[in-house]
């Protein structure tokens, strides 16, 4: 068990850019100008770069934000942040505002954590229940929000949005990665330098406190730095549900252990958890590749009715 | 060097005023509701405030670093987040500025049989002792305990009254329910009644006859210096 996950992992990272619905011989990569050289280095590399970042990145988001608001189901997706920063996505490209999607999809992000905030200051001792109910309130103003965009977009706009909104991970070449790829390693490298804060905060935030954390600093710069990332993932790659859900638990699961001990085995298994769906997304054998974000959200939907019912028990 | 509140006032407790002199102990009675949890939250800075002093310094100008060295509060049941802090963990997460070693610390309370168990699954007599423990550890200054002899059986709380009177802990405010307790330690008593303190004095003033009956009525007797509610 030990070796198996590991060497499960990197086979699927070095088989996936092999697979797709063009078959690629690995003598003819190298061969510059060549089909295959193109859609390997231009298309299927970045596509799985893409995929392993942007799973890090929302698998860590999940981890940390399960952390911070001790509650097994909030993430950033089932806290609206994703969805504001949907909102601030198609925003953008209803108005025309092309070249700033990602900034517009940052600012929703945040405008959803500063709410998320001003409302968990209210409620006494981070009732983080009731958090849940207002994630799932600012995910219906959200989307209600979006029908305004739709009926005030044309055709091709709203046909972008809609395609946006299934997540997709179709880029091509490395110069939009760049973003995703800082981000990522930043959010890793941020936690790593919070790791023992957020050991104490997993005690009790009164125990922090006394401990001589710095709570609301700590708690603060977290929240922002996961809203920023988030933010920028979802302005490249659309909403990809569940990523952030379900691997924090699958690997608590299997390691036995605290959050702050599961930082970097969560942010590996969930760029190779999207890579893998992507695999399947893209070799089903139809015309065109199913959205991403339908299959995170098949396997993910019934995962958290699981979570539910098993926390009640 | 003292501590101290001055003429304090929330919804809660009302001219709440309390001086105390370095090394000095304090023992917090008063009924149920009367206000003592929330006092000793104010003072350790859970609960914000501009009004409190610890050792001639404003605590909420100091840094969370150093406050956490000039005070501590144990809360009497021990909440925890997350399943996979075993009690081990979390005395090691305890540990801050005291030179007693988590492992001794662990023998003072017999806690060698619960070291591996997750903090979730402890009873409240076992919460109450690990974070008895983990107060020897974190070795602040001052350490408030809120009530931390409730849920122990009757070995238990002679382990917990010498631990309680020991010098591994520098200054105590002590929060209980248990006379006997408050008795035998001999400390300084404050009697918070409604949000008010209506006794501070020298416990030898405290247990006068007279006194006891203002406050306890006819719900207590005092049988060889132990007291024992009326029933």
């Amino acid at each position: 068990m030990r070796y198996l996950f590991p060497l499960l992992s990197i086979a699927i990272i070095l088989i996936a850019p092999f697979l797709g619905q063009i078959p690629i011989e690995i003598s003819q990569i190298n061969i510059p100008n060549s089909m295959e050289h193109t859609i390997f280095w231009k298309i299927r590399l970045p596509r799985i770069v893409v995929a392993f970042f942007t799973g890090a990145l929302l698998g860590l988001s999940g981890l940390l934000f399960q952390s911070l608001f001790r509650n097994p189901m909030s993430t950033p997706f089932t806290l609206g942040v994703a969805s504001g920063a949907t909102l601030g996505t198609a925003f953008a490209i209803v108005f025309g505002l092309t070249s700033m999607v990602a900034l517009f999809g940052f600012l929703g992000a945040m405008m959803t954590v500063i709410t998320l905030f001003s409302i968990t200051s209210r409620l006494s001792g981070y009732e983080t229940n009731s958090l849940l109910l207002v994630g799932i309130a600012l995910s219906f103003f959200y989307s209600a929000s979006l029908m305004v965009l739709f009926y005030l977009s044309d055709e091709s706009q709203s046909y972008e949005i809609i395609r946006f909104t299934m997540g997709s991970l179709d880029v091509v070449g490395f110069g939009d990665t760049f973003p995703l790829i800082l981000s990522s390693i930043l959010l890793l490298l941020l936690a790593i330098y919070y790791k023992d804060a957020i050991r104490l905060l997993l005690t009790s935030y009164d125990n922090a406190f006394l401990k001589g954390i710095e709570v609301k600093r700590v708690n603060t710069v977290l929240l922002i730095a996961v809203s920023i990332a988030v933010g920028i993932a979802v302005s490249l790659t659309g909403p990809i549900g569940f990523v952030g859900l379900i691997i924090p638990h699958i690997i608590k699961n299997i390691y036995q252990q605290s959050a702050d001990r599961l930082l970097i085995p969560t942010f590996f298994y969930s760029g190779v958890f999207l890579v893998l769906c992507d695999l399947i997304a893209r070799n089903l054998g139809t015309s065109s590749d199913i959205p991403i974000g339908v299959i995170t959200s098949f396997l993910g939907g019934p995962f958290f009715v699981y979570l539910l019912i098993r926390q009640k028990t | 060097m003292n501590s101290s509140i001055n003429n304090y006032s929330n919804n809660i407790l009302t001219n709440i005023t309390l001086t105390l002199e370095k090394d000095e102990n304090l023992i917090i009675l008063g009924s149920n509701g009367a206000g003592k949890s929330t006092l000793a939250k104010l003072l350790c800075g859970i609960t914000p405030s501009t009004d409190v002093t610890i050792n001639n310094q404003k605590l909420h100008t100091l840094s969370a670093k150093e406050r956490s060295k000039q005070i501590n509060y144990i809360p009497p049941k021990l909440e925890i987040f997350d399943a996979y802090i075993t009690v081990k963990a979390y005395l090691e997460l305890s540990r801050l500025y005291a030179t007693i070693s988590v492992d001794e610390a662990i023998k003072t309370l017999d806690l060698k049989a619960l070291t591996n168990h997750s903090c979730k699954t402890l009873s409240s007599g076992e919460q109450q002792r690990v974070l008895l423990v983990s107060s020897l550890l974190h070795g602040a200054n001052i350490t408030i305990y809120d009530e931390p002899t409730a849920n122990l059986d009757p070995n238990r709380t002679i382990q917990v009254y010498k631990l309680l009177k020991s010098d591994s802990i520098k200054s105590r405010i002590i929060i209980t329910h248990d006379l006997t307790l408050a008795y035998r330690l001999g400390y300084r008593i404050i009697y918070m009644k409604e949000g008010a303190i209506h006794f501070d004095g020298t416990n030898k003033a405290f247990f006068e006859t007279e006194n006891l009956k203002q406050f306890f009525g006819s719900s207590l007797k005092k049988i060889d210096n132990h007291f024992v509610v009326n029933l």
